[in-house]
């Protein structure tokens, strides 16, 4: 051990060549990852929202509203334009405990001719409280005039186009679906799979649909299930098991979590790949000085061989020497990284006056075991160099 | 068992290097007998050198082997070696191999560090040592500092302080005055007689046969009588 730290006071700037190498490389990782994460996690949790919504229901050839009792009705449940089928709510459930899938809501889309209005209206009735709700259908965000549903029975928010088509205005009343509804506010909800002109709380429309859906029986009193998915990178595989178990079901969605999927997988990859890349690129630097340390310390080795220095003790004093380079660089790298990030934060220094500069504190024992892996494995060629060559061969030069 | 301390047989060494081809020691068969005195002489590049460093394991054979107290030393592990290389085997060399950035003192104490013993043993005997060959100011001193005469000196004594059963000794005179020569000389003989050490000695003519027991002359890797 004493002649160790001699070899590190006797090499100086050998053993601060060493050691700047892993400072060098850990600063460089710890920077990258500070600059890299906090941007990627901003990105990712925003890709990872995008498209993440989709609509269930199945279609029919026919409206449900009007086969079973064979009476004429003026509107049926539809969805997406086709006459769909009602379902039982048990199918919620099933939905719900599909891994990957983050909420499911009820919707119930009717349709009618309206007299009045002289044209089709459609009617959603929604789950507010429901994220599923939120981006297959509408939500609070989306209000641009008036209020929101508050629960009341009469009370109606309807599409900003609807509402233009048909000049109508905040606090009017409609006489549709037999019923007298106040408009309490506008939304605009942009395009969305479970669109309607009108919106009502889904137990106010199973209330003014009672007459109409003759049909329905106990436990089904929604079309159209809402979906909403943890993660835009897993939605293919949820359409997929939900296919799977209940095969009878459509499944509509907008395929803009694909390339959001796509571009989250890229922004991780990146980042990983970079950190791969500087730590291979540490390996071979610090393998590079270990081994020309070992080749210029080639002479004084084989002196100390033909002395009676056996291979394993001399193996010992490479790797503890890589070792303690490694370490110590490991942590000037994390100390300078520590300061440069500070004050880059103080002076709200940004990478391409964009991207903010944010330690990721879990990175640093990360950085230490990077480090110290690279230190051994960087003693691993020299060591084979020691016991492969004779002292003789090495005191020579003979290689 | 054989009579013999050190047995060279059929041992060559052959050095290729720019399609050349060397033999440096061609085909030797030796017997050595313990507390021997042998000189080998010759010629520079006559395969003296070479054949001490194979002779004490330090480079391996291309062709036979060498036996130290019947035992093979090129089948010996690493560690079987090193460890006849710390207790029983000394070698001083041609250029003295000191270690540059390392004291005197220090260059001395790396032969004896292996052994774990205690600091104040290793100090007692190095001092002895230093103290004999007229050393003992220049403990912290680096190699550097000191003329050719005392290096030498610091690698005998560092090949001496081991108290080795075998010494191979390469031009132990070589770049020393008459008068530290028969200083050098006489330490070696005091150990053969006092301390039964074999010596092996190799020599481009500067030591006087009347030290050795046996004289061998090397040319072209071959001994010649």
């Amino acid at each position: 051990m004493t002649y160790i730290l001699k070899e590190f006071r006797r090499h100086l700037w050998r053993t601060v060549a060493g050691i700047s190498g892993y400072m060098i490389a850990t600063l460089f990782i710890l920077l990258v990852l500070s600059v890299s994460r906090p941007n990627e996690n901003d990105s990712i949790g925003i890709l990872k929202g995008t498209g993440t919504h989709f609509i269930v229901y199945i279609p029919s050839n026919a409206s449900c509203c009007v086969s079973c009792d064979n009476e004429s009705s003026d509107g049926s449940l539809v969805a997406e334009g086709v006459y769909t089928l009602m379902l039982n709510s048990d199918l919620l459930t099933s939905i719900k405990e599909i891994e990957g899938v983050r909420d499911a809501a009820p919707y119930l889309l009717y349709r009618i001719f309206d007299e009045n209005l002289k044209s089709e209206v459609s009617l959603g009735g929604i789950d507010t409280n429901s994220i599923a709700t939120k981006n297959n259908v509408c939500t609070l965000t989306n209000l641009i005039s008036g209020k929101y549903l508050s629960g009341n029975v009469d009370e109606i928010v309807a599409e900003e186009s609807f509402a233009k088509a048909h000049g109508l205005r905040v606090g009017d009343t409609l006489n549709v679906y037999a019923s007298k509804l106040k408009l309490a506010g506008i939304v605009n909800s942009g395009i969305k799979p479970g669109k309607a002109d009108l919106y009502a709380p889904i137990e106010n429309v199973r209330t003014i649909l009672k007459e109409r859906m003759k049909c329905i029986s106990p436990g089904f009193d929604m079309n159209i299930v809402l979906v909403e998915v943890t993660d835009a990178r897993i939605q293919n595989r949820v359409i997929s098991q939900l296919k799977e178990k209940m095969s009878y079901l459509s499944v509509s969605s907008y395929n803009c979590y694909q390339p959001a999927s796509e571009v989250m997988t890229i922004m991780e990859g990146t980042s990983t790949v970079l950190t791969i890349l500087i730590f291979i690129f540490l390996i071979i630097f610090s393998a590079k000085t270990q081994l020309t340390s070992l080749m210029e310390r080639f002479r004084e080795i084989g002196i100390l061989k033909s002395l009676g220095w056996s291979n394993s003790k001399l193996s010992f004093q490479i790797l503890f020497i890589s070792i303690i380079q490694s370490l110590t660089g490991a942590l000037l790298g994390v100390l300078f990284g520590l300061l440069l990030i500070l004050l880059m934060k103080n002076y709200q220094i940004r990478l391409f006056n964009l991207m903010e500069f944010q330690l990721q504190y879990n990175s640093i024992p990360v950085l230490i075991v990077l480090s110290l892996t690279g230190g051994l494995i960087a003693s691993v060629f020299p060591i084979i160099k020691l016991y492969s060559t004779k002292a003789g061969d090495m005191i020579n030069n003979y290689m | 068992m054989s009579e013999f301390q050190i047995e060279c047989i059929s041992l060559s060494k052959k050095f290729t290097g720019n399609s050349q081809t060397v033999n440096a020691v061609d085909g030797i068969n030796l017997q050595i007998r313990k507390n021997e005195v042998v000189l080998l002489k010759g010629r520079s590049g006559a395969g003296k050198s070479t054949l001490l460093n194979l002779m004490c394991g330090l480079i391996k054979p291309t062709h036979g082997k060498v036996m130290i107290d019947n035992n093979c030393i090129n089948e010996l592990s690493s560690n079987a070696l090193s460890e006849l290389l710390l207790n029983r085997i000394g070698i001083i060399f041609q250029s003295f191999n000191l270690l540059p950035t390392y004291t005197v003192y220090e260059n001395i104490e790396i032969a004896l560090v292996p052994r774990g013993l205690s600091r104040k043993m290793i100090k007692e005997s190095i001092m002895s040592f230093m103290e004999q060959f007229n050393l003992k100011d220049k403990a912290l001193l680096l190699p550097s500092e000191l003329s050719v005469g005392q290096q030498q000196k610091v690698a005998i004594i560092r090949t001496l302080v081991k108290q080795p059963s075998i010494i191979f000794a390469d031009e132990p005179t070589g770049s020393v005055d008459d008068l530290t020569a028969g200083e050098i000389l006489g330490h070696l003989m005091y150990l053969k007689k006092e301390k039964q050490v074999t010596l092996v000695v190799a020599t481009h003519g500067n030591i006087q046969e009347k030290f050795a027991d046996r004289i061998l002359t090397i040319e072209n890797g071959h001994i010649i009588n």
